[in-house]
């Protein structure tokens, strides 16, 4: 009896002392100034907060439709699918900044003279029309292609510049990779190689991220006006999401993100924080 | 607890259920239990495909969601084949190296070099997948680089990087089995002149038969559900089955396994009652189905092993 009674007042505790955790999970682009931020907090104001990466965005999005999470991380919109998938959960995407998809490649094809790709090339470099890079320009070297996992933020922005819509991106089995440490790993360490990655994270040491040449020859690069103004093709907003109005803890969180000290995060790790967006572009 | 107990009396004693029975009772009962309800619900939501593919489901060798094309066979296919060269890297090694503990070190030494090796049992898979992005990927890449790999994730990095995650179960297992040989038997081996080497091949080993085949099937049952550390390392391609299955160079190609598909963002995708969830069910049905099977066999001879050596 004074077992069952102990082990009863154990588990009530304990399901309490869950309920008091900040939970946050989702893209790895949003992770890295996120994380920051649940560090300072734990920090200063003594908060008990879990972040985790657990399938990218779309992981992010079904985590918090589920109610594991109170706030999901994502590097895309959340979109009419993902709404009907939870009719019951009002996902509400709160801005934070600003990032850019890249193609990157690693350093032997750089090296062998390709720094730009149009979207014609792009995609049959994506299709497996394209084998070898000397026919777009590149070393005599085979094309290894990594391909973002579909459902990651990163491959829904590449298949909305190439395609014009994930849904209309062909079907290809090309090997895949997920996070972004993941993938500018392989690259990096593959002769060949090509992925979908954010910006940012190529360090021009390992990887580089191409430019966008458009139709008129014009080699659009990733900078930060580039991005701001829209004129690079592959930008993206970074979301913190979460159900209805953030409360509590969240909402505790969210005032941080938003602050100058949280904006300052985002610009730390090469994304775009808010006040540098010009106004007036859509 | 016994004090209490024994100031019972003694007709109460007899009739009341100890703690520790009921509550093993219980327990195992759970276990069971859950066992069987995640069957049932695996099945149950599964069976939309089933009803569309049949047993194309399990034949099919295309997997395209979007098309609600869905075959698992290359993802069997890079299943077993990864299990497969993590055994042939396991068995050896697992079983020299419990020869070696159970049969030439003293009991001391024994159980120190035993412990090392099982506490390898209790590293978190995902540092083994972090090793092997770091090392194992670029290892197999330069070695094997005159068969031209595309990349470093190949199924045989998948399956070298398994086949040491499963040494210490295979090893300490291994280990248990020889250990149950009697020590009659090899002390009456060396009474008639058999040296050291000839009382392990001709005595412990052949007698131990059935406790290391246990040790591997474990082994295995461990080496199909693993997902993580393989995730990181196998390229995790789709739709990659080689024309001739048992084409060698076909392991240094990238592929998926049933359950580093399990492991990816397209579970998020499908989430929702769709055909497409069913099909990833269908997946987790199966991969259970290899794994209880491998399991079951392993426990089977384990079992047989110990009344035989009674």
């Amino acid at each position: 009896m004074k077992i069952s009674t102990s082990v009863f007042a154990l588990l009530a505790f304990a399901s309490f002392a869950q309920a008091d955790v900040l939970k946050i999970n989702g893209s790895t682009t949003v992770n890295l100034p996120a994380a920051e931020g649940a560090e300072i907090l734990r920090a200063e104001k003594k908060m008990d907060i879990t972040v985790d990466t657990q399938g990218g965005s779309s992981g992010g999005i079904s985590a918090l439709g589920d109610g594991q999470v109170q706030i999901g991380m994502s590097s895309k919109p959340v979109s009419d699918d993902d709404r009907a998938k939870y009719p019951k959960v009002k996902f509400n995407p709160i801005h934070i900044g600003e990032d850019a998809v890249a193609m990157i490649v690693s350093k032997d094809v750089w090296d062998g003279g390709l720094q730009a790709l149009t979207k014609q090339q792009t995609q049959d470099l994506y299709e497996g029309k394209v084998k070898n890079w000397k026919e777009v320009g590149g070393p005599d070297e085979r094309v290894v292609f990594f391909n973002k996992e579909p459902g990651r933020g990163t491959w829904e922005v590449f298949a909305h510049w190439a395609y014009g819509d994930p849904k209309k991106a062909p079907q290809v089995s090309l090997p895949e990779v997920g996070g972004n440490e993941e993938t500018r790993n392989k690259v990096g360490s593959t002769r060949g190689a090509i992925s979908q990655l954010s910006s940012s994270w190529a360090d021009g040491k390992k990887v580089f991220a191409l430019g966008v040449k458009t139709e008129s020859g014009e080699v659009l690069q990733p900078t930060p006006d580039n991005i701001a103004t829209h004129k690079y093709p592959m930008s993206r907003p970074l979301f913190l999401i979460t159900n209805g109005e953030p409360q509590g803890e969240a909402k505790t969180f969210l005032d941080f993100m938003l602050s100058p000290q949280g904006q300052e995060l985002v610009k730390k790790h090469g994304y775009l924080a808010l006040d540098q967006l010009k106004t007036g572009s859509p | 607890m016994i004090s209490a107990r024994s100031s019972l009396p003694l007709a109460l004693r007899a009739r009341a259920p100890s703690l520790t029975k009921s509550a093993s009772f219980v327990f195992s009962g759970l276990a069971a239990f859950a066992l069987a309800a995640l069957t049932l619900i695996f099945l149950v939501q599964s069976l939309p495909v089933w009803g569309q593919e049949g047993l194309g489901y399990i034949t099919g060798t295309k997997w395209f969601y979007r098309a609600n094309l869905f075959g698992a066979l290359p993802m069997i296919y890079g299943t077993v084949v990864v299990a497969l060269i993590a055994l042939l890297l396991a068995a050896p090694i697992g079983i020299g190296a419990a020869v070696f503990t159970s049969e030439f070190l003293p009991q001391r030494m024994r159980l120190a070099v035993k412990i090392t090796i099982e506490l390898l049992a209790g590293v978190p898979s995902v540092v083994y997948g972090l090793l092997g992005i770091l090392f194992l990927r670029n290892w197999i890449y330069d070695l094997f680089a005159r068969f031209e790999p595309l990349s470093g994730d190949t199924l045989l990095t998948a399956g070298v990087l398994l086949g040491v995650m499963i040494l210490p179960t295979v090893m300490t297992l291994a280990d248990d089995a020889l250990r149950g040989v009697p020590a009659d038997q090899r002390r009456a081996a060396r009474s008639l002149g058999l040296n050291a080497t000839e009382t392990v091949l001709g005595i412990s080993l052949p007698q131990a038969k059935r406790g290391l085949i246990a040790a591997l099937l474990l082994g295995l049952g461990r080496a199909l559900g693993e997902t993580i550390a393989v995730y990181l390392v196998v390229g995790r391609q789709d739709n990659n089955l080689p024309q001739n299955i048992f084409s060698v160079r076909a392991w240094l190609e990238a592929g998926q396994t049933l359950s580093t598909k399990l492991g990816g963002s397209e579970t998020n995708i499908a989430y929702g009652g769709s055909l497409h969830w069913a099909a990833m069910v269908g997946l987790a049905l199966i991969l259970m189905a290899m794994v209880l099977a491998v399991t079951i066999a392993g426990a089977w001879q384990r079992r047989t092993h110990d009344a035989a050596s009674l």
